[in-house]
């Protein structure tokens, strides 16, 4: 159990360049996105509609732009602001500026973790964590040790991800990116859709409506690119996030699914799913709608997520329409009344694996 | 919570001797990791070979430049090209590479995580360590750069912390109000430690940006 709220969240992504836009847009009919040519033409990815320029100004353009929004939803004095430690998870940090500048526009994570802190106009102590797709909760980790610990009350989390050639062509190498459309937990799933987020959370030592009742970290070194079928790694992650809740799996009203719409990867998570869970409670994929934001998809989802609850619905799962018997469930939206624990799966390369409890303290 | 570190050690290895090195403690180049990760896996390996014993592991390592020969490979030689990036020099997956590779060939690793921290944060390892702690048994902590210039030699540096007290090891303890500590960074507290490990008995005590840890030689 840990003694830690989400105090307020920001996000932006390709639904929209803040939250309130983006639950809006989530409640709407799905969108394909576009084959953005920033990336590789070939691959359709979902960009921030925020316009294009230089890669460095538009990253601190976005930057700026989602500590607006955190900071009004936090309303903390500005000392408590201005004092906050930020820890910034990333697989790509600002590997993006390379399409442009070349090797003189590289900066080291660190470097570009304290410009993110910049732009948020906070001066505390600045970590950067990498664990692959994980890297937001990596970074919420980080965050709920200071405040277990009493080193701090608050902590500003960010997930980032921002277009980037590299990325792409990596995901292509390793043929794991659709070329039409994410469709997670559906039949006629063929890959991933990447994406760029920026997903902000400020974790509170002082209560709020939703309480992290706790995170469990796993690794499933069965390959380095992708889950053991079987799915071992994930349900033991997933019961040690309930363990260290103290929570039944029949407490379980909703499962945040990893699920981005890669055939194997998404078939490994259900057989987790399905070992821990009779029946399977409800579940969503969000991969859908923003992509898969790799190190910002923890943040960025969870601050998805949980503006629509706040708004009384389960998102549905863009992307998928045709149930696989294989998976032996499927995820619904709708009404989110009665929601009030949510576990929250995430994977990545290197067999790092998390899952998260939430739980709504009214 | 007290813990307890082992066996730490500071690698250095000349960029033309890397390849030979890694020969020698794998018996072949690592197949499908880059430059960094089997730079991680050198300095890991040794420093679990020096402390023995077994059990889940958590590995937790910083570094400054990260997986420079990796980026190279997968910018100048790939994505200029127009080529996709080969999955094993490809960025994303570099940094958390070598925490699994090491679950593949030798210890069973529960969590893993590669850090980038300011100079003097060098503290946070040892604090996210102990907290790794209340979930398994051991956690290696490290620090490696890969050298930036011909020069230079590559660094591996890696201490190991444990719950358990036994012979030999060094009991670490956080200071909130040190005296007469020394400043240390997070390039140099794993060295600095292993230079004193063994050569007084007098306690070594290091500050950083918030606090400082004492350590001191058990029995």
């Amino acid at each position: 159990m840990t003694g830690a709220f989400v105090r307020a969240c920001a996000l932006a992504s390709a639904l929209g360049p803040d939250l309130e836009a983006a639950v809006e847009r989530l409640a709407g009919a799905p969108a394909v996105p576009a084959r953005n040519t920033k990336t590789g033409g070939a691959w359709p990815y979902f960009a921030i509609p925020v316009a294009e320029g230089d890669w460095r100004r538009r990253a601190e353009a976005i930057a700026r732009s989602v500590a607006e929004d955190l900071r009004r939803k936090a309303a903390l004095a500005p000392a408590q602001w201005a004092a906050l430690p930020c820890i910034v998870g990333s697989s790509s940090f600002s590997v993006g500026a390379w399409d442009e500048g070349g090797w003189a526009a590289l900066e080291p994570s660190f470097d570009f973790s304290l410009r993110l802190a910049k732009a948020f106009g906070v001066s505390g102590p600045v970590t950067a964590v990498s664990t692959t797709c994980t890297s937001g909760f990596a970074a919420l980790d980080i965050a709920l040790g200071l405040i277990a610990q009493g080193e701090a009350r608050e902590v500003l989390v960010l997930g980032v991800e921002l277009r980037n050639r590299l990325t792409v062509a990596g995901f292509a190498g390793l043929q794991l990116l659709s070329a039409t459309a994410a469709r997670p937990c559906d039949r006629g799933r063929d890959g991933l859709v990447l994406g760029e987020a920026l997903g902000a959370v400020l974790v509170s030592a002082v209560p709020a409506p939703w309480r992290i009742a706790s995170l469990a970290s796993g690794m499933d070194a069965a390959s380095v690119t992708g889950p053991s079928p079987d799915g071992t790694a994930t349900a033991k992650t997933m019961r040690a996030a309930m363990a260290g809740a103290r929570w039944e799996s029949a407490a379980v009203d909703l499962i945040k699914l990893q699920s981005g719409g890669g055939p194997l990867a998404d078939l490994a998570e259900a057989n987790a799913v399905r070992e821990l869970f009779s029946p399977v409670p409800r579940s969503v994929s969000l991969k859908g709608a923003l992509g898969h934001t790799l190190g910002a998809s923890g943040p960025a989802e969870l601050a998805l997520l949980l503006a629509s609850l706040a708004r009384g619905r389960v998102p549905a799962t863009w992307g998928f329409s045709k149930p696989d018997d294989a998976l032996g469930f499927a995820p619904s939206g709708g009404n989110a009344q009665g929601v009030r624990r949510v576990l929250f799966n995430l994977s990545g390369f290197g067999g790092s694996v998390m899952s998260l409890a939430l739980e709504n303290a009214g | 919570m007290t813990v307890y570190l082992l066996a730490p050690a500071a690698l250095r290895i000349a960029p033309d001797d890397f390849s030979a090195r890694v020969r020698s403690r794998f018996a072949s180049e690592l197949r499908r990791a880059g430059r960094f990760a089997q730079l991680c896996l050198l300095g890991a390996q040794a420093c679990l070979d020096a402390a023995g014993g077994d059990g889940p592991l958590g590995v937790l390592w910083a570094t400054g430049g990260g997986a420079l020969d990796a980026t190279r490979a997968a910018l100048d030689e790939s994505l200029k090209l127009g080529e996709p990036a080969m999955p094993f020099t490809f960025i994303a997956t570099q940094p958390h590479l070598a925490g699994a590779l090491l679950a593949q060939r030798s210890h069973p690793v529960t969590r893993a995580a590669c850090l980038s921290l300011a100079p003097d944060a060098w503290p946070s390892l040892p604090h996210l360590a102990q907290r790794w702690l209340a979930d398994c048994e051991r956690v290696l902590v490290g620090w490696v750069e890969e050298s930036a210039s011909g020069g230079a030699a590559h660094r591996s540096d890696w201490c190991l912390l444990q719950k358990k007290m036994m012979p030999g090891a060094v009991r670490c303890e956080q200071v909130r109000s040190p005296e007469n500590a020394a400043a240390a960074t997070a390039e140099d507290w794993i060295p600095r430690v292993a230079a004193w490990h063994g050569s007084t008995n007098a306690p070594l005590v290091l500050r950083g940006s918030g606090d400082a840890w004492r350590f001191t030689l058990n029995g």
